[in-house]
């Protein structure tokens, strides 16, 4: 590439909300960002959600404004499909990354999200961006807000039929393209690699994968967005619309037996606030919630709980033992009553498992020459917490977000806050 | 021309070969989607309908018809008398 600039202020490695606050406030102050995302499309997790709480505002709508003020910013680059393959200290403000850039098989500056190429790929295969509730080509914008809203090629599911490069009217599609692994220069690095959703298959007694009518929160997020993959919110099992849904909360949080003792922070509230969509969505249905304890510990959220509990919701103080499947697709939910100490079994005919959130630690493998330290569950470890919670072990990179630990959305971005602060501190020094 | 817009698909071609799997899939989809279009030129049906006329498993039943309708082949109709499944037909502009 031409006129490559490889030196910038400062490396953020992930473009969920807390990597775009950070580089955004970085890029404010006029530092030179590069920001890496291994994903197609900046947004993280935040980008696919339905609404927020508890507010219920649209998360697409608060979202993407900030996505597009990132992509525009002139001091802000963007990689996506990227990787950070290895970060090594050289001294102070002095940091070499070697970065792995993907190729997406289109040409960024060409493709116009015009999805052309997409009705005459031959191959369809689980679209990882709807949960796999749904399929996707081959060829595919990854979802209709993605930003850059441009096509890739999965090449690893490609037919190499060449369709897509006949029907593609801008001639974007460029198979052409090689892996591209170059060295940068930074003065300093932020971490914001988010976290990770925890996988129900792991606790076979729920029956997730085997009984069809079990989703995840996550999956359940994309039922109601309005970027749905189905036409309304049904069972995956059959197509039915579900009228009586269960949540199961701390699937994977609060667990030992699974080695995740910890909350995730969110699961009561995401769960409170789709189970208010859904009686909106569903006016008929009756929402069950299954919980040990309820924390609705922010400003406003024991009164969202409140709300929930007014429109219906039926909270059960209880723990799900086993979950079995009748022959008609509904689910047995054999529990553990904590208010009566009895065991009972309950039939709906859908439940969504409310997930946990994992520390993502894969960037621990990223620091060659000091090793970034981890805490007891493996998120990035704070040296300062309470006084200068964005401080690693490592001087000159700093953590944002839920790379530090299981946190909402208006925690990220304080975080983002405080990580975008120490790096503007820590470069502001050598100025 | 056209022949020109294939190139670099060739250049790929050197490099690597279509998996077994692949073939497989496409194979299975196209196979999926002939049932399902098969089934649908009777009338609208409902996904438990489908699979029936299809011998699909539900759940495969749904996850096909909802690609398709993704994709424009399947469109969204009236929903039945109980308030539970909603019908599927064919989409008459393809």
């Amino acid at each position: 590439m031409e006129n490559e600039v490889l030196t910038y202020d400062a490396l953020v490695v992930g473009g969920g909300i807390a990597g775009e606050e950070t580089a955004l406030n970085l890029a404010k102050m006029d530092y030179k960002v590069l920001l890496v995302e291994k994903e197609l499309s900046i947004g993280g997790k935040m980008i696919l959600l339905s609404k927020v709480f508890p507010t219920l505002d649209c998360a697409a709508c608060i979202t993407t404004p900030k996505v597009s003020e990132t992509a525009r910013h002139p001091n802000i680059t963007i990689f996506t499909g990227s990787e950070v393959k290895g970060i090594e200290k050289k001294g102070e403000r002095n940091f070499e990354a070697r970065i792995l850039r993907n190729p997406r098989y289109v040409k960024e500056d060409a493709c116009t999200g015009c999805q052309e190429c997409e009705p005459v790929c031959p191959v369809v295969v689980k679209d990882q961006y709807q949960f796999d509730l749904v399929g996707r080509k081959a060829v595919f914008v990854p979802f209709s807000i993605a930003n850059p809203r441009i096509a890739a090629i999965d090449i690893e599911n490609c037919s190499l039929c060449g369709a897509c490069e006949k029907a593609c009217p801008s001639d974007a599609i460029d198979f052409s393209q090689e892996p591209e692994e170059k060295t940068y220069q930074f003065k300093s690095v932020v971490v914001a690699t988010g976290y990770k959703l925890f996988d129900p298959i792991k606790m076979p007694r729920y029956g997730y994968g085997k009984h069809k009518n079990i989703i995840t929160s996550m999956q359940m997020e994309r039922e109601l967005a309005p970027t749905r993959p189905f036409n309304t919110i049904l069972r995956p099992g059959d197509g039915k619309m579900p009228d009586n849904l269960a949540y199961v909360l701390c699937t994977g949080s609060r667990d030992h037996t699974v080695g995740n003792p910890i909350c995730s922070q969110v699961c009561c509230m995401y769960s409170i606030k789709q189970a208010q969509l859904l009686m909106g969505a569903l006016p008929m249905a009756d929402v069950t919630i299954y919980y040990l304890h309820i924390r609705s510990f922010g400003k406003g959220f024991n009164e969202f709980y409140e709300t929930a509990k007014g429109m219906g919701v039926e909270f059960v103080k209880g723990k799900i033992g086993k979950i079995s499947e009748k022959e008609n697709g509904n689910l047995i939910l054999r529990y553990d009553d904590i208010e009566t100490g009895q065991v009972k079994e309950v039939e709906h005919d859908m439940v969504v498992l409310s997930v946990g959130i994992l520390a993502n630690d894969e960037i621990g493998q990223v620091f060659k020459t000091q090793k970034l330290e981890f805490d007891d569950y493996r998120y990035v470890k704070q040296i300062d917490e309470l006084k200068r919670p964005a401080m690693t072990n490592i001087d000159g990179v700093f953590v944002a977000g839920a790379a530090s630990g299981p946190m909402d959305i208006p925690d990220s971005i304080l975080s983002a806050g405080s990580a975008s602060s120490e790096a503007a501190s820590y470069l502001a020094e050598v100025e | 021309m056209a022949g020109e817009k294939q190139r670099t698909v060739k250049v790929m071609k050197e490099k690597r070969t279509v998996s077994d799997e692949v073939k497989a899939n496409i194979k299975h989809y196209n196979k999926m989607k002939k049932l399902i279009k098969e089934a649908l030129k009777e009338g609208p049906k409902t996904i438990p309908e489908i699979a029936r006329a299809t011998e699909l498993p539900a759940h495969e039943a749904t996850y096909y018809v909802m690609s398709m309708r993704k994709y424009g082949d399947v469109v969204t109709g009236e929903i039945d008398d109980m308030d539970e499944y909603f019908y599927y037909h064919l989409n008459q502009k393809n």
